[in-house]
């Protein structure tokens, strides 16, 4: 794969050396910062390129066109999302993941186009959630195009999931249960017959309106509620 | 007309103190406090001191209820950036964008923004006083003399 990196500050740095590390890939790091371009060099050669990654002009005289991917990770959101704009745009470039540093933003960058978007605040909060014992669904990938997201889900005590079968549940359309991960750490691609434990982690491929309906599912009932378990 | 305007350079305010002059209710934003010196005293708008690439600072431009936004300010890509939060976050309809590269001008017009190049403008012009007819030059004894400076 041909692959651009837009912004050559540690997340650039860091993904470009790891991008290099698999010799099918050709990597260009473009920055626009003389100074960064010759640091950068020093360690990663021609592989680093002095320019500016929204500019057509510039974008031109490094192949754009034939890229396959660009990685817009300046630490800045207008040139994100413009070098993300320019490459599907004007050069039809396939696909675009950028790096959005203000979480207020992320909706933009979805609504305009953009194929994944990194958040820094995003992964820590979600980390965050994680840690919870008491969590229940934490986004982990959009995937944009089909308008589907990756989601991790705890099952909670007294929740309708805990001790049902995965064919007994009422799933919301498009979603799938993908692995299991029981509380000993092993994980097991389900089948309909799996019986869902308090504590299972689950991972699940989920249309993106459908979050609440699978919160409520392996979610705790508030304790005025009837027992759910048993509800129907 | 209810218009948002971002930069408060030489451009935005000209356009600022038009609009006000026609009627129309204005607020600008700018990063630098100091940029407001340059609206006219009619100027009844609001000056807002922040970040129009801030969704925060648009909110307190009122730009919800604007029925325009524009961007003048000088880096492109800022520039474009706030007209597409004000477009698709805050269903401005009306967006109008200043971007020196003619390329991105290109690309976002079609992407429904009123864009135009202060690069292609000053090309054209310049390009015009070249070509065109020389200026018909006074003997240097009968230009007229320079008025006095009005008070």
């Amino acid at each position: 794969m041909y692959i651009v990196v837009v912004g050559g500050g540690t997340v650039g740095y860091g993904l470009t050396i790891e991008l290099l590390r698999n010799s099918e890939h050709e990597v260009v790091l473009v920055d626009n910062d003389g100074s960064v371009v010759r640091d950068l060099r020093d360690e990663l050669g021609d592989s680093v390129v002095h320019g500016d990654g929204t500019e057509v002009v510039f974008l031109e005289s490094i192949g754009l066109a034939r890229a396959d991917l660009v990685v817009a990770v300046t630490g800045n959101d207008s040139h994100n999302l413009v070098a993300s704009q320019v490459a599907k745009h004007w050069f039809h470039v396939p696909r675009a993941i950028a790096r959005v540093n203000d979480p207020l933003n992320e909706r933009l960058f979805r609504l305009l186009g953009v194929d994944s978007t990194v958040s820094a605040a995003a992964a820590v909060l979600a980390q965050l959630e994680v840690d919870l014992p008491e969590h229940t669904l934490v986004p982990l990938m959009h995937l944009r195009r089909r308008g589907l997201e990756v989601v991790d889900l705890h099952v909670q005590p007294g929740s309708p999931a805990a001790g049902r079968a995965i064919r007994d549940l009422t799933l919301p359309p498009q979603a799938l249960i993908s692995l299991v991960v029981g509380l000993d750490g092993t994980p097991q691609v389900p089948t309909g017959d799996t019986i869902l434990q308090v504590g299972d982690e689950l991972i699940a491929v989920i249309a993106e309106d459908s979050e609440s309906a699978l919160r409520h599912l392996v979610a705790a009932p508030l304790v005025l509620e009837p027992d759910p378990v048993r509800g129907d | 007309m209810i218009v948002v305007i971002m930069g408060c350079g030489r451009t935005g305010a000209s356009v600022a103190a038009r609009l006000v002059s026609d009627g129309h209710h204005v607020n600008v934003i700018d990063t630098e406090e100091a940029a407001f010196r340059r609206l006219p005293s009619s100027f009844n708008g609001r000056r807002i001191v922040g970040s129009g690439m801030d969704q925060r600072i648009l909110e307190a431009a009122d730009l919800r209820k604007a029925d325009a936004f524009m961007a003048l300010a000088q880096g492109d890509n800022r520039n474009v950036f706030a007209a597409q939060v004000a477009m698709h976050i805050f269903g401005v309809r009306n967006a109008v964008v200043r971007l020196n590269d003619p390329f991105r001008g290109e690309i976002f017009s079609r992407l429904g923004l009123r864009t135009f190049s202060p690069t292609v403008i000053g090309a054209d012009l310049a390009y015009r006083a070249l070509m065109g007819p020389a200026p018909v030059v006074e003997h240097a004894s009968t230009l007229p003399e320079q008025p006095e400076t009005a008070g």
